[in-house]
């Protein structure tokens, strides 16, 4: 079969079949765990399909250099929503001595 | 070799959702984060591949790691209250979505179809920095300034009493 093997070795088709399949484990993640912090994880791998499709459709289509621009626009975001992130799971471990999302169901104590 | 950083990155973020150890499971996401950077490597962009091993791989995972150890928090706890409801149906509803992302893939005429342009050369900082200052330079001083505002709130966030 000629397509499977075109897909086999990277076309457009292979990439964004990756990007699609890394989006539904980071959404998995995020909905059957528990612990904030590996929901945080299941959110970078959400942000790093989207990536992979960016990059991908950038590569197959055109605008190769302006993708790579947003790319880096997209890092700086990311890095920022780790930042705070983080900094609100330690403060909530700070107020409640846990991590886990299920234990953390109100706002005030 | 496409095939295999495909692996790398699904494998990786596979064993991230099965894993238990919250340290382990954030070194599977180092493992994801750099089959990822392959796959941008194949896409004939070094400068994504470098940016994605230096910033993710490098600085998000070891600030997850940081916490993770900071808090003592290595293992998940035990559950509160069980609720299978949301488990299976988040189960059903991620298993739906990936057979609907594998079928809408492999049917798409577009996706199948779609040439790719000749390239011109793998992608180099110069082409990337003459875009990004020429046409994108105020949107990259944004970019500083709300680098600085994240540091800033997530200091204010974390101190005891500011």
């Amino acid at each position: 079969m000629n397509s499977l093997a075109q897909l086999l070795q990277g076309s457009l088709q292979g990439y964004i079949l990756v990007a699609l399949l890394l989006f539904v484990i980071g959404l998995a993640t995020v909905l059957t765990r528990r612990s904030v912090l590996v929901q945080f994880m299941g959110v970078e791998l959400m942000l790093n399909a989207a990536n992979v499709a960016l990059l991908a459709f950038a590569r197959h289509w055109g605008g190769d250099v302006q993708a790579t621009v947003f790319y880096l626009f997209i890092i700086a975001v990311a890095a920022c929503e780790a930042a705070v992130g983080l900094a609100l799971v330690v403060g909530l471990f700070r107020h409640r001595q846990t991590t886990d999302s299920d234990r953390a169901d109100a706002l005030k104590l | 070799m496409f095939l295999i950083f495909a692996l790398i990155t699904l494998f990786g973020a596979l064993a991230l959702n099965f894993q238990r150890n919250l340290v382990v499971a954030g070194l599977c996401l180092v493992l994801t984060f750099l089959g990822v950077s392959g796959l941008f490597l194949l896409l004939g962009n070094p400068v994504a591949a470098a940016l994605q091993v230096i910033v993710y791989s490098g600085a998000i995972v070891v600030l997850v790691l940081f916490v993770i150890m900071l808090l003592n928090a290595h293992e998940e706890e035990r559950p509160a209250f069980a609720h299978p409801i949301q488990r299976w149906g988040s189960i059903l509803v991620a298993l739906v979505l990936a057979a609907g992302a594998i079928r809408v893939a492999l049917a798409s005429k577009f996706l199948a179809t779609a040439s790719s342009p000749a390239l011109a050369g793998p992608m180099n900082l110069e082409r990337v920095g003459i875009e990004l200052f020429n046409n994108h330079l105020v949107a990259f001083e944004a970019v500083g300034l709300l680098l600085l505002a994240a540091m800033v709130g997530a200091v204010a966030l974390v101190k005891r009493d500011l």
